[in-house]
Protein backbone atom coordinates (compact mmCIF):
# COMPACT_ATOMS: atom_id res chain seq x y z
CA UNK A 1 0.00 0.00 0.00
CA UNK A 2 3.00 2.90 0.76
CA UNK A 3 3.57 2.12 -2.75
CA UNK A 4 0.41 3.95 -3.71
CA UNK A 5 1.49 7.02 -1.68
CA UNK A 6 2.90 9.28 -3.57
CA UNK A 7 1.22 8.20 -6.95
CA UNK A 8 -2.67 9.25 -5.07
CA UNK A 9 -0.41 12.52 -3.96
CA UNK A 10 0.23 13.42 -7.40
CA UNK A 11 -3.50 12.26 -8.54
CA UNK A 12 -4.83 14.25 -5.95
CA UNK A 13 -2.65 17.63 -7.38
CA UNK A 14 -3.80 16.99 -10.86
CA UNK A 15 -7.18 16.65 -9.81
CA UNK A 16 -7.51 20.10 -8.70
CA UNK A 17 -5.16 21.58 -11.62
CA UNK A 18 -7.72 19.65 -13.92
CA UNK A 19 -11.02 21.07 -12.23
CA UNK A 20 -9.03 24.39 -12.72
CA UNK A 21 -7.85 24.12 -16.06
CA UNK A 22 -11.22 22.66 -16.99
CA UNK A 23 -13.25 25.75 -15.67
CA UNK A 24 -10.85 28.03 -17.52
CA UNK A 25 -11.34 25.82 -21.12
CA UNK A 26 -14.93 25.81 -20.78
CA UNK A 27 -16.11 29.27 -21.75
CA UNK A 28 -13.08 28.99 -24.92
CA UNK A 29 -15.01 25.70 -25.64
CA UNK A 30 -18.53 27.22 -25.69
CA UNK A 31 -17.95 30.13 -27.57
CA UNK A 32 -15.64 28.78 -30.09
CA UNK A 33 -18.62 26.60 -30.46
CA UNK A 34 -21.14 29.33 -30.72
CA UNK A 35 -18.83 31.48 -33.26
CA UNK A 36 -18.33 28.20 -35.67
CA UNK A 37 -22.27 27.37 -35.43
CA UNK A 38 -23.26 31.38 -36.10
CA UNK A 39 -20.07 31.24 -39.29
CA UNK A 40 -21.91 27.86 -40.57
CA UNK A 41 -24.16 30.11 -41.90
CA UNK A 42 -23.15 33.21 -43.67
CA UNK A 43 -19.48 32.48 -42.78
CA UNK A 44 -16.81 34.12 -41.06
CA UNK A 45 -16.69 38.38 -40.96
CA UNK A 46 -20.28 38.50 -42.44
CA UNK A 47 -23.21 39.87 -40.57
CA UNK A 48 -25.73 37.30 -40.41
CA UNK A 49 -29.51 38.52 -39.26
CA UNK A 50 -30.96 35.73 -37.39
CA UNK A 51 -35.18 35.52 -36.99
CA UNK A 52 -37.06 36.97 -33.71
CA UNK A 53 -36.37 34.20 -31.10
CA UNK A 54 -38.83 31.39 -30.58
CA UNK A 55 -38.99 27.79 -29.00
CA UNK A 56 -37.29 26.33 -32.18
CA UNK A 57 -34.26 28.60 -31.85
CA UNK A 58 -31.26 26.45 -30.79
CA UNK A 59 -28.05 28.35 -31.80
CA UNK A 60 -27.65 30.36 -28.28
CA UNK A 61 -29.16 29.47 -25.08
CA UNK A 62 -31.18 32.13 -23.14
CA UNK A 63 -32.36 34.57 -25.94
CA UNK A 64 -34.25 37.10 -25.46
CA UNK A 65 -37.41 37.09 -27.92
CA UNK A 66 -37.77 40.46 -27.56
CA UNK A 67 -34.52 41.73 -29.24
CA UNK A 68 -33.63 40.76 -33.04
CA UNK A 69 -29.98 39.55 -33.03
CA UNK A 70 -27.50 40.23 -36.25
CA UNK A 71 -24.54 38.56 -35.00
CA UNK A 72 -20.90 38.92 -36.84
CA UNK A 73 -18.40 35.68 -36.13
CA UNK A 74 -15.17 37.25 -36.65
CA UNK A 75 -11.69 35.88 -37.97
CA UNK A 76 -9.13 38.11 -37.26
CA UNK A 77 -6.43 36.02 -38.61
CA UNK A 78 -5.79 37.93 -41.57
CA UNK A 79 -6.17 41.17 -40.84
CA UNK A 80 -9.09 43.82 -39.06
CA UNK A 81 -12.77 43.42 -39.49
CA UNK A 82 -14.96 46.70 -40.15
CA UNK A 83 -18.07 46.32 -38.54
CA UNK A 84 -20.93 49.18 -39.12
CA UNK A 85 -24.03 49.53 -37.44
CA UNK A 86 -26.95 51.56 -39.02
CA UNK A 87 -29.39 52.65 -36.92
CA UNK A 88 -32.96 50.90 -36.60
CA UNK A 89 -35.89 52.67 -35.85
CA UNK A 90 -36.50 51.08 -32.31
CA UNK A 91 -36.05 52.68 -28.98
CA UNK A 92 -33.06 50.58 -28.34
CA UNK A 93 -30.57 49.28 -30.16
CA UNK A 94 -26.32 48.35 -29.72
CA UNK A 95 -23.51 46.87 -30.54
CA UNK A 96 -21.28 44.53 -28.23
CA UNK A 97 -17.97 42.54 -29.09
CA UNK A 98 -17.20 39.57 -27.22
CA UNK A 99 -13.81 37.99 -27.31
CA UNK A 100 -12.84 34.47 -26.96
CA UNK A 101 -13.02 34.00 -23.48
CA UNK A 102 -16.79 35.90 -23.48
CA UNK A 103 -15.07 39.16 -22.55
CA UNK A 104 -17.42 42.20 -23.44
CA UNK A 105 -14.63 44.46 -25.18
CA UNK A 106 -16.41 47.27 -26.61
CA UNK A 107 -20.73 48.05 -25.50
CA UNK A 108 -22.25 51.16 -27.25
CA UNK A 109 -25.90 52.29 -27.65
CA UNK A 110 -28.14 54.05 -29.48
CA UNK A 111 -28.33 56.26 -26.62
CA UNK A 112 -24.76 56.72 -26.45
CA UNK A 113 -24.12 57.20 -30.37
CA UNK A 114 -26.90 59.80 -30.48
CA UNK A 115 -28.70 57.76 -32.65
CA UNK A 116 -26.10 57.57 -35.87
CA UNK A 117 -24.12 54.91 -37.25
CA UNK A 118 -21.20 52.85 -35.47
CA UNK A 119 -18.31 51.68 -37.18
CA UNK A 120 -15.27 49.97 -35.36
CA UNK A 121 -12.51 47.97 -36.77
CA UNK A 122 -11.66 44.86 -34.56
CA UNK A 123 -8.61 44.36 -34.49
CA UNK A 124 -5.76 41.99 -32.40
CA UNK A 125 -3.13 44.20 -31.16
CA UNK A 126 -0.20 45.73 -33.73
CA UNK A 127 -2.63 45.45 -36.62
CA UNK A 128 -3.37 48.59 -38.13
CA UNK A 129 -7.03 50.07 -38.44
CA UNK A 130 -7.79 52.86 -41.09
CA UNK A 131 -7.59 56.53 -39.53
CA UNK A 132 -10.32 57.70 -37.83
CA UNK A 133 -11.89 54.42 -37.27
CA UNK A 134 -12.51 53.29 -33.58
CA UNK A 135 -10.17 50.48 -32.75
CA UNK A 136 -11.80 47.48 -31.03
CA UNK A 137 -8.76 45.39 -29.64
CA UNK A 138 -9.13 41.68 -28.40
CA UNK A 139 -6.70 38.55 -27.64
CA UNK A 140 -7.19 35.80 -29.64
CA UNK A 141 -8.66 35.57 -33.39
CA UNK A 142 -12.10 34.81 -33.28
CA UNK A 143 -15.20 36.31 -31.45
CA UNK A 144 -18.79 37.27 -31.79
CA UNK A 145 -20.02 41.10 -32.43
CA UNK A 146 -24.04 41.23 -31.78
CA UNK A 147 -26.11 43.88 -32.90
CA UNK A 148 -29.02 43.70 -30.05
CA UNK A 149 -32.19 45.80 -31.61
CA UNK A 150 -35.45 46.33 -29.33
CA UNK A 151 -38.50 44.86 -31.26
CA UNK A 152 -41.74 45.52 -28.71
CA UNK A 153 -43.98 44.60 -31.53
CA UNK A 154 -43.47 41.40 -33.81
CA UNK A 155 -45.88 42.75 -35.75
CA UNK A 156 -43.72 46.24 -36.41
CA UNK A 157 -40.96 44.31 -36.69
CA UNK A 158 -40.60 44.07 -40.89
CA UNK A 159 -39.10 47.77 -40.44
CA UNK A 160 -36.40 46.99 -38.02
CA UNK A 161 -35.87 44.23 -40.20
CA UNK A 162 -35.12 46.54 -43.14
CA UNK A 163 -33.19 48.61 -41.27
CA UNK A 164 -30.63 46.28 -39.28
CA UNK A 165 -29.72 44.24 -42.82
CA UNK A 166 -28.10 47.94 -44.00
CA UNK A 167 -25.49 46.42 -41.04
CA UNK A 168 -22.50 45.10 -42.27
CA UNK A 169 -19.34 43.35 -41.53
CA UNK A 170 -16.24 42.80 -43.66
CA UNK A 171 -13.13 42.04 -43.53
CA UNK A 172 -10.30 44.73 -43.81
CA UNK A 173 -8.01 42.97 -46.09
CA UNK B 1 2.60 -3.30 -10.64
CA UNK B 2 5.60 -1.47 -11.34
CA UNK B 3 5.53 2.24 -10.11
CA UNK B 4 5.63 3.67 -12.98
CA UNK B 5 1.98 2.54 -13.94
CA UNK B 6 0.87 3.82 -10.52
CA UNK B 7 1.88 6.79 -11.22
CA UNK B 8 0.06 6.94 -14.94
CA UNK B 9 -3.40 5.64 -13.38
CA UNK B 10 -3.47 7.96 -10.55
CA UNK B 11 -2.18 11.29 -12.85
CA UNK B 12 -5.40 10.03 -15.63
CA UNK B 13 -7.87 9.21 -12.81
CA UNK B 14 -6.93 12.64 -11.31
CA UNK B 15 -7.43 14.49 -14.11
CA UNK B 16 -10.27 13.22 -15.18
CA UNK B 17 -11.83 13.09 -11.96
CA UNK B 18 -10.89 16.96 -11.88
CA UNK B 19 -12.88 18.04 -15.23
CA UNK B 20 -15.48 15.74 -14.48
CA UNK B 21 -15.81 17.47 -10.92
CA UNK B 22 -15.83 20.96 -12.45
CA UNK B 23 -17.87 20.45 -15.67
CA UNK B 24 -20.82 18.90 -13.24
CA UNK B 25 -19.76 22.14 -11.02
CA UNK B 26 -20.41 24.16 -13.68
CA UNK B 27 -23.84 22.29 -15.13
CA UNK B 28 -25.86 22.55 -12.11
CA UNK B 29 -24.67 26.16 -11.64
CA UNK B 30 -27.14 28.95 -11.33
CA UNK B 31 -26.82 32.85 -13.34
CA UNK B 32 -25.23 34.71 -10.64
CA UNK B 33 -25.91 32.16 -7.71
CA UNK B 34 -23.45 34.17 -5.71
CA UNK B 35 -25.83 36.38 -5.27
CA UNK B 36 -29.43 35.64 -3.96
CA UNK B 37 -32.30 38.06 -3.22
CA UNK B 38 -35.34 36.19 -2.40
CA UNK B 39 -36.21 33.57 -5.38
CA UNK B 40 -33.97 35.76 -7.84
CA UNK B 41 -30.05 35.64 -8.17
CA UNK B 42 -28.00 37.65 -10.05
CA UNK B 43 -24.46 38.69 -10.62
CA UNK B 44 -22.99 42.00 -11.68
CA UNK B 45 -19.36 41.24 -13.16
CA UNK B 46 -21.07 39.19 -16.42
CA UNK B 47 -19.17 39.69 -19.74
CA UNK B 48 -16.34 41.20 -17.44
CA UNK B 49 -12.69 40.31 -17.17
CA UNK B 50 -13.02 40.20 -13.06
CA UNK B 51 -15.79 37.77 -13.68
CA UNK B 52 -14.12 34.59 -12.14
CA UNK B 53 -13.56 31.10 -13.73
CA UNK B 54 -16.71 29.64 -12.44
CA UNK B 55 -18.80 32.89 -12.90
CA UNK B 56 -17.52 32.75 -16.79
CA UNK B 57 -18.27 29.02 -17.10
CA UNK B 58 -21.77 29.27 -15.99
CA UNK B 59 -22.88 32.52 -18.10
CA UNK B 60 -21.53 30.61 -21.20
CA UNK B 61 -23.71 27.66 -20.60
CA UNK B 62 -26.55 29.16 -19.45
CA UNK B 63 -26.66 32.86 -20.91
CA UNK B 64 -23.78 33.03 -23.97
CA UNK B 65 -22.99 36.79 -24.52
CA UNK B 66 -24.67 38.33 -21.92
CA UNK B 67 -24.14 42.06 -21.23
CA UNK B 68 -22.01 44.07 -18.74
CA UNK B 69 -24.08 45.14 -15.84
CA UNK B 70 -24.00 48.97 -17.07
CA UNK B 71 -26.22 47.99 -20.41
CA UNK B 72 -28.17 45.25 -18.91
CA UNK B 73 -28.65 43.54 -15.62
CA UNK B 74 -29.96 39.67 -15.56
CA UNK B 75 -32.20 38.20 -12.81
CA UNK B 76 -32.39 34.75 -12.94
CA UNK B 77 -35.70 32.71 -10.47
CA UNK B 78 -36.07 28.99 -10.71
CA UNK B 79 -38.24 29.21 -7.47
CA UNK B 80 -40.90 31.20 -6.20
CA UNK B 81 -40.80 33.32 -3.06
CA UNK B 82 -41.69 30.65 -0.86
CA UNK B 83 -38.36 28.89 -2.33
CA UNK B 84 -40.61 26.23 -3.98
CA UNK B 85 -39.20 25.19 -7.62
CA UNK B 86 -41.36 26.82 -10.34
CA UNK B 87 -43.62 24.20 -11.55
CA UNK B 88 -44.96 24.28 -15.31
CA UNK B 89 -48.44 22.37 -14.56
CA UNK B 90 -48.80 25.62 -11.78
CA UNK B 91 -50.53 29.23 -11.97
CA UNK B 92 -48.20 32.05 -10.24
CA UNK B 93 -48.62 35.52 -9.70
CA UNK B 94 -45.73 38.06 -10.50
CA UNK B 95 -46.13 41.19 -8.67
CA UNK B 96 -43.68 44.24 -9.69
CA UNK B 97 -43.35 47.59 -8.75
CA UNK B 98 -41.21 50.04 -11.21
CA UNK B 99 -38.62 48.58 -12.41
CA UNK B 100 -35.63 51.31 -12.29
CA UNK B 101 -34.00 50.93 -15.77
CA UNK B 102 -34.89 52.26 -19.73
CA UNK B 103 -36.65 49.03 -20.19
CA UNK B 104 -36.93 45.28 -18.52
CA UNK B 105 -38.77 42.02 -20.04
CA UNK B 106 -39.90 38.95 -18.28
CA UNK B 107 -38.85 35.43 -20.06
CA UNK B 108 -39.65 32.19 -19.54
CA UNK B 109 -37.33 29.27 -19.92
CA UNK B 110 -36.83 26.16 -19.98
CA UNK B 111 -34.09 24.66 -17.01
CA UNK B 112 -31.67 24.83 -20.36
CA UNK B 113 -32.32 27.80 -21.09
CA UNK B 114 -34.81 27.77 -24.09
CA UNK B 115 -38.14 29.10 -24.89
CA UNK B 116 -40.78 27.10 -24.51
CA UNK B 117 -43.37 25.90 -27.27
CA UNK B 118 -46.85 27.34 -26.56
CA UNK B 119 -49.86 27.77 -28.02
CA UNK B 120 -50.67 31.54 -27.80
CA UNK B 121 -46.72 32.01 -29.05
CA UNK B 122 -45.73 33.94 -26.08
CA UNK B 123 -42.29 33.91 -24.78
CA UNK B 124 -41.82 37.31 -22.81
CA UNK B 125 -43.88 40.07 -21.03
CA UNK B 126 -41.93 43.59 -21.54
CA UNK B 127 -42.48 46.88 -19.69
CA UNK B 128 -44.18 48.49 -22.69
CA UNK B 129 -46.80 45.91 -22.35
CA UNK B 130 -47.63 46.86 -18.77
CA UNK B 131 -50.33 49.21 -18.40
CA UNK B 132 -49.29 50.78 -14.93
CA UNK B 133 -45.26 50.30 -14.25
CA UNK B 134 -45.64 50.96 -10.78
CA UNK B 135 -47.53 48.06 -10.04
CA UNK B 136 -48.45 45.51 -11.93
CA UNK B 137 -48.87 41.57 -11.97
CA UNK B 138 -48.23 38.99 -14.82
CA UNK B 139 -50.31 35.58 -14.21
CA UNK B 140 -47.24 32.73 -15.17
CA UNK B 141 -50.04 29.52 -15.88
CA UNK B 142 -50.21 27.25 -18.58
CA UNK B 143 -53.68 28.01 -19.47
CA UNK B 144 -54.86 31.13 -20.64
CA UNK B 145 -55.77 34.28 -18.40
CA UNK B 146 -57.17 37.19 -18.19
CA UNK B 147 -54.32 40.12 -18.49
CA UNK B 148 -51.25 40.08 -19.09
CA UNK B 149 -50.52 35.81 -19.35
CA UNK B 150 -46.76 33.99 -19.75
CA UNK B 151 -47.66 30.38 -20.63
CA UNK B 152 -45.36 27.93 -19.18
CA UNK B 153 -46.11 24.91 -21.83
CA UNK B 154 -47.12 22.14 -18.90
CA UNK B 155 -43.53 21.48 -18.63
CA UNK B 156 -41.99 20.15 -15.47
CA UNK B 157 -39.30 22.63 -14.26
CA UNK B 158 -39.23 26.37 -15.77
CA UNK B 159 -37.07 30.02 -14.66
CA UNK B 160 -37.89 33.52 -15.16
CA UNK B 161 -35.34 35.72 -16.30
CA UNK B 162 -35.98 39.50 -15.53
CA UNK B 163 -33.81 41.59 -17.87
CA UNK B 164 -33.83 45.40 -16.49
CA UNK B 165 -31.56 47.05 -19.50
CA UNK B 166 -30.09 50.48 -18.91
CA UNK B 167 -30.46 50.43 -15.41
CA UNK B 168 -30.83 53.82 -13.67
CA UNK B 169 -27.72 53.39 -11.41
CA UNK B 170 -25.56 52.62 -13.85
CA UNK B 171 -25.56 48.69 -12.96
CA UNK B 172 -23.27 49.55 -10.00
CA UNK B 173 -26.26 48.11 -7.62
CA UNK B 174 -28.75 45.64 -7.14
CA UNK B 175 -32.51 45.38 -6.56
CA UNK B 176 -33.62 44.66 -3.50
CA UNK B 177 -36.18 41.79 -3.37
CA UNK B 178 -38.50 45.24 -2.20
CA UNK B 179 -37.63 46.61 -5.96
CA UNK B 180 -37.58 42.59 -7.45
CA UNK B 181 -41.51 41.00 -8.38
CA UNK B 182 -42.56 38.41 -5.82
CA UNK B 183 -43.64 35.13 -7.34
CA UNK B 184 -46.14 33.28 -5.19
CA UNK B 185 -47.72 30.25 -6.34
CA UNK B 186 -51.43 30.54 -6.74
CA UNK B 187 -52.88 26.50 -7.49
CA UNK B 188 -51.73 23.89 -9.27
Amino acid sequence: MRGWLFPLLLGLVLAFLGYHLTLVQFPRVLMSLATHRIAKGMGYNAMFAAPLATDKARAIVRPSPDLAYSSCPFDLSNGPVLVDVEPAPAPYWSLSVFDSRTDVVYVRNNIDAGNQPIRVAIARPGQPVPDGMTAVRVDGTTGIALIRILAPDRAGFGAIDIARKKSSCKALS
Amino acid sequence: MKPWIRYAVCAVLGLALGAGVAIQHVRTGVLGASRAIGPWTTGSDFGTARASAFTRAVVSLRGLLALPAHEARYYNAAVDSAGEPLDGRCRYRVSGRAIPGKWWSLTLYDHPGYLVANQANRFSVASAAVPNPAAWDVIVAPAEQAGLWLPTGRIDRFELTLRVYLPDDGGLGTMTRDRLPAIVKEGC
